[in-house]
């Protein structure tokens, strides 16, 4: 098509939004609103996998080594090799797997080495101790201060943090399969759970925006439908005269892609004012609950909302105006 | 496409019916077994009752609807083997005049005319020129910013014929172009056809006013139920 013809029609499509312009306001408004709760459940899947995140980097797994505290609390399982001096806790060296430091923390590595691990971390027993400490009230935790230096019965391990906790199960699985490691304690009820939630979000947030995609591409559909009928008469008129089916469609294309494009920036300046809003109202509950700032994100929903707009425009009209086209054969006959 | 020679001007078919049928899917026959050359230069009027085929008839020639049986060429397209994207291109090569006008209410009179030539592609220029030109072989050429309900029926039929006009078409096509304006501006519109059609273009008018037919004397085709039952040169409709 030469560039005239499509200066033309462009001017035309433009001139369309103009005319129509009591439909082109309704129709941007419902699509604005549309495009605004697409972007708040963006927005919202983005925080709650945030937060999900969090937790899951939260959900510590502490995998305890078999070292000498292991064989002492475990005695009646384990026999001494014949012969082996035994110390007065009835433990020898061949009794256990881990005896010193470095050999914990090479079983760090290898728990590191497997796939889902995020990290390892050694935990030495006296800081094991220090950790129930914390988690105990303050009478307990004179208690616990009777178990410091020798009497210290916790073994030393490695605090285990996963990368996705979908794959809990087996990577608890191939972390017990190494060599030196005694016991694993895992909340393996809270990582279904973190995975279900994280699942149904995202389900959710892909029903949501599907629904409401549909609905934009409807209301585009219903505007070009309208502004069709109002242009009967120029249509029959440029089918008379020899107009191909594209110089008649690309108006109708220029009108939708335009009313998806205003829409777009207006759907982004009103999830920026509802966003600060929520976010100033969970800061404000929530202390310092982080949440994901709207300027990180500002150039992706406007994207997205464009992306919206135009193949909701394109496709809406593109499918009204096939469907006129097809129906409305009759340019010489009465209109 | 065989060629007549006759005085000066070289005549060749520009519409040719041979042994065209149509039948609606209602069981209607519009047409039956039509047999017709229309050559260029020519200036035909179609007649008949409501009813009679004339309608079918000019939707056959700009492709609008398909005969059942028989073929039909029209400026140098074979109408029942060409493909659907064809069809802008053989209305291109002629101008159709309604009897509604049909202008754009909302454009003004140059703006109506320059639509025809912009579906065209035609560069700006070229249309300021084309739509001048044909706005003042109408003499309509004062009045290109009026809108079409600041004139006369009469002068909206005369914008409907500029915008018939503004592509050079080889073929004029008048659906009853003088049936909604009173009987003096009936004469000044067929007149003005007249002129056109002494320039060269083949002009093909359906009317049911039988004093225009008689009084400019071109050539006559008569249809009733569905077949020619006269064709007869000199505006004589009532002999057979």
């Amino acid at each position: 098509m030469k560039i005239s013809s499509m200066r033309y029609l462009t001017k035309e499509g433009l001139k369309n939004v103009w005319v129509n312009r009591l439909m082109t306001i309704s129709s941007i408004g419902v699509l604005v609103a549309c495009m605004v709760l697409i972007g708040l459940s963006v927005l919202l899947s983005m925080n709650v996998t945030k937060i999900i995140g969090n937790l899951e980097q939260q959900n510590v797994v502490m995998v305890f080594f078999d070292d000498y505290n292991a064989a002492r609390y475990d005695i009646n399982g384990r026999t001494a090799p014949e012969g082996a001096v035994l110390d007065e806790n009835g433990i020898c060296d061949q009794m256990y797997t881990v005896h010193n430091e470095d050999e914990a923390k090479a079983i760090c590595y290898e728990i590191e080495g497997i796939e889902n691990v995020a990290s390892a971390t050694y935990v030495s027993k006296e800081e094991a101790l220090e950790i129930v400490k914390k988690n105990m009230s303050d009478k307990a935790e004179a208690a616990i201060d009777a178990l410091e230096g020798d009497s210290n019965p916790l073994s030393s391990g490695a605090r285990v943090t996963m990368t996705n906790l979908e794959d809990f199960d087996k990577t608890i699985e191939s972390i017990k399969k190494i060599n030196g490691v005694n016991t694993i304690q895992a909340q393996s009820d809270l990582a279904d759970k973190i995975t279900s939630i994280k699942n149904g979000i995202f389900i959710a947030g892909i029903a949501i925006i599907s629904i409401l995609l549909i609905i934009s591409l409807i209301i585009v559909s219903n505007t070009i439908r309208v502004t069709m009928y109002n242009r009967k008469l120029e249509i029959s008129i440029m089918k008379a005269v020899g107009a191909t089916d594209s110089f008649i469609r690309i108006p109708f294309v220029v009108e939708g892609i335009t009313i998806g494009i205003i829409s777009a920036i207006f759907a982004e300046g009103i999830l920026y004012c509802c966003y600060r809003v929520a976010a100033e109202a969970i800061l404000s509950n929530a202390g310092n609950f982080s949440i994901i700032p709207f300027s990180s994100k500002a150039f992706l929903l406007l994207g997205i909302f464009v992306v919206i707009g135009v193949v909701a425009g394109t496709f809406g009209s593109v499918i009204m105006i096939s469907k006129y086209l097809k129906r409305e054969g009759s340019e010489f006959a009465a209109i | 496409m065989s060629e007549i020679q006759s005085g000066f001007a070289v005549q060749k078919p520009v519409i040719e019916f041979k042994g065209v049928s149509k039948i609606y899917q209602t069981g209607t026959h519009a047409l039956n077994d039509v047999n017709i050359t229309i050559n260029n230069g020519e200036f035909v009027f179609v007649v008949g009752s409501s009813g009679a085929g004339k309608s079918t008839f000019m939707k056959l020639i700009m492709r609008e609807e398909k005969p059942n049986t028989g073929v039909i060429n029209v400026n140098g397209f074979e109408l029942t083997k060409m493909k659907h994207k064809q069809i802008p291109l053989l209305r291109r090569t002629m101008g159709i005049v309604f009897q509604d006008f049909r202008l754009i209410p909302n454009m003004n009179v140059f703006e109506n005319v320059a639509f025809a030539m912009h579906v065209t592609g035609a560069e700006s220029r070229d249309i300021r020129l084309q739509v001048t030109k044909a706005l003042s072989l109408v003499g309509l050429g004062e009045k290109a910013r009026s809108m079409p309900n600041q004139l006369s029926g009469g002068e909206q039929q005369r914008v409907g014929l500029a915008r018939a006009l503004v592509n050079n078409p080889g073929i004029i096509i008048a659906d009853e172009p003088t049936g909604n304006v009173d009987p003096n501006m009936s004469y000044e519109i067929v007149s003005l056809l007249t002129e056109i059609n002494r320039r060269g273009t083949t002009v093909l008018m359906v009317t049911h006013d039988h004093n225009l037919v008689r009084d400019f004397g071109h050539r006559v085709i008569m249809l009733d139920k569905g077949r020619i039952v006269a064709d007869n040169v000199g505006g004589k409709i009532d002999e057979n």
